[in-house]
């Protein structure tokens, strides 16, 4: 199935500029898997050297925030969109 | 002929084009992205190295400087490799969810690039040296250099522990140098496999480090065609090596003596470059440690043409100045008359076309500048 992902501002250079990606998948971590795949320049940001989610990242999906470590199994429907974003700093 | 120059800064990378040194084309690329370092390899590509806290480091790659594509691959220590708890400490900052409480090790930046002999290296923090055979499509970790004994007695400096220097011989591809803060400098004459501590006349940042690698080392220039004569900005003071790094002694003589935190009196400053057509060495001196900006407020460049002494070179940079010149952010063109650039921590860059006699800026309203690269095209 086939879900719609919004990149970070700061990644979209990676993709030449796309803001929305498409990737297969029942899940984060599949949708992350799949895209790698299609798009291999991005797993150096979300995966750290031991092949898990970067801490940093947080998933909006579904009016809900999931932080990377609840993320890899966070079950997707079909036509759902997930955001990639990271933890917030500032203020 | 055209320069280019090559400004990171946290914020993305300013490229800055001139065909006559004086007027000057500015872009600024990679958006967003903390640009830390560059380096052109012999065939006129051109790398940048990016970091970022949440998204992890990477590098980007032109032809023509305008259209940048991301590498797949860029420096990793592998799953199993273990950290050092006072780096993690000192870059904790940016750690907001815990990454390094596992006690992993990391690259968290890329301090320097360097091709040298048709190979593209990599310098990093957590200090390490990486190796790629292939324009940088894959990486390769320099277990030699790594994993060297003594490791464990590395102490970061404020900046954490980071290999930022890399240095080449022209004419004997087996020997090459790198310098970590705050661990010292380092010499291979085997192509890698093992490296030798290259402090000898240099004292440690602090009394109490260790005699061989605790010296905090800032920059180090040299040419490398006559490899052996090296220059050296060290945390304690400017020191000149004629044996490979083997001896140093100390060079300061015509530069500004500042007072440090712990109360030695020394050269205090960051970066250093060589002009390579005339052999004069470019320094950047700061008010020792507790200010970290030039002494009196009075910018300046300071020169040696001799290999002895220094001269100060101030016209046309500014007075009542209270900002400073980072590890990576002066460069030389290495054209005729040699062309001299900085860029400051306020985000201005000062270019010279005369070897230094006088100084323009080139460009202002930049970010912080942490790196500068010159190239002549």
């Amino acid at each position: 199935m086939s879900i719609r992902v919004q990149l970070p501002p700061i990644l979209r250079p990676v993709m030449g500029g796309e803001r929305f990606l498409s990737a297969e998948g029942s899940s984060i971590g599949a949708v992350l898997s799949d895209l790698t795949k299609r798009h291999p320049a991005l797993a150096l940001h979300f995966f750290n050297e031991g092949g898990a989610i970067r801490h940093n990242i947080v998933f909006l999906h579904d009016g809900a925030m999931i932080r990377a470590k609840e993320a890899a199994a966070r079950p997707l429907k079909p036509g759902d969109e997930i955001v990639i974003t990271n933890a917030l700093a500032g203020g | 002929m055209p320069v280019s120059l090559i400004v990171g800064t946290p914020k993305g990378a300013a490229i800055l084009r001139s065909k006559d040194r004086h007027t000057w084309e500015e872009d600024f690329v990679l958006r967003g992205w903390p640009v830390t370092a560059s380096v052109r390899d012999d065939q006129g590509r051109t790398y940048i190295a990016v970091n970022s806290p949440n998204f992890g480091v990477a590098l980007f790659a032109s032809d023509d400087l305008k259209n940048w594509k991301q590498l797949e691959s860029a420096p990793r220590y592998r799953p199993e490799d273990r950290g050092n708890p006072e780096h993690h400490r000192l870059i904790a900052k940016e750690d907001f969810m815990g990454t390094l409480k596992g006690g992993g090790r990391f690259v968290d930046q890329i301090w320097t690039l360097h091709f040298a002999h048709g190979v593209l290296y990599a310098g990093v923090s957590e200090a390490g040296l990486f190796v790629s055979h292939d324009r940088g499509q894959s990486w390769q970790p320099v277990d030699g250099f790594n994993e060297q004994p003594g490791r464990e007695s590395w102490a970061p400096g404020f900046g954490g522990l980071g290999a930022h220097t890399i240095l080449s011989d022209a004419n004997n591809p087996n020997r090459m140098w790198v310098g970590i803060s705050a661990a010292g400098f380092f010499r291979t004459d085997d192509g890698g496999k093992t490296w030798q501590p290259k402090n000898k006349g240099v004292n440690p940042a602090i009394d109490s480090a260790p005699a061989t690698t605790g010296q905090c080392v800032h920059s180090v220039t040299h040419d490398p065609k006559n490899a052996s004569v090296m220059f050296r900005q060290e945390h304690r003071g400017v020191h000149k090596s004629e044996d490979g790094g083997d001896t140093w002694q100390v060079m300061e003589d015509g530069l500004p003596v500042t007072e440090l935190s712990d109360g030695h009196h020394c050269s205090f400053g960051f970066p250093s470059v060589m002009d390579l057509k005339s052999g004069s060495v470019f320094v950047v001196p700061l008010d020792g440690d507790n200010f970290r900006f030039p002494r009196g407020g009075q910018l300046a460049v300071y020169r040696s043409k001799n290999g002895r002494s220094w001269e100060p070179l101030t016209k046309g940079l500014p007075q009542n100045c209270f900002t400073a010149v980072l590890r990576g952010s002066l460069a030389a063109d290495q054209m005729s008359p040699g062309g001299i650039y900085f860029g400051t921590a306020s985000g201005v860059i000062y270019g010279s076309d005369d070897l230094g006699e006088s100084w323009r800026e080139v460009a202002s309203g930049l970010p912080r500048i942490m790196s500068v690269e010159a190239y002549a095209n």
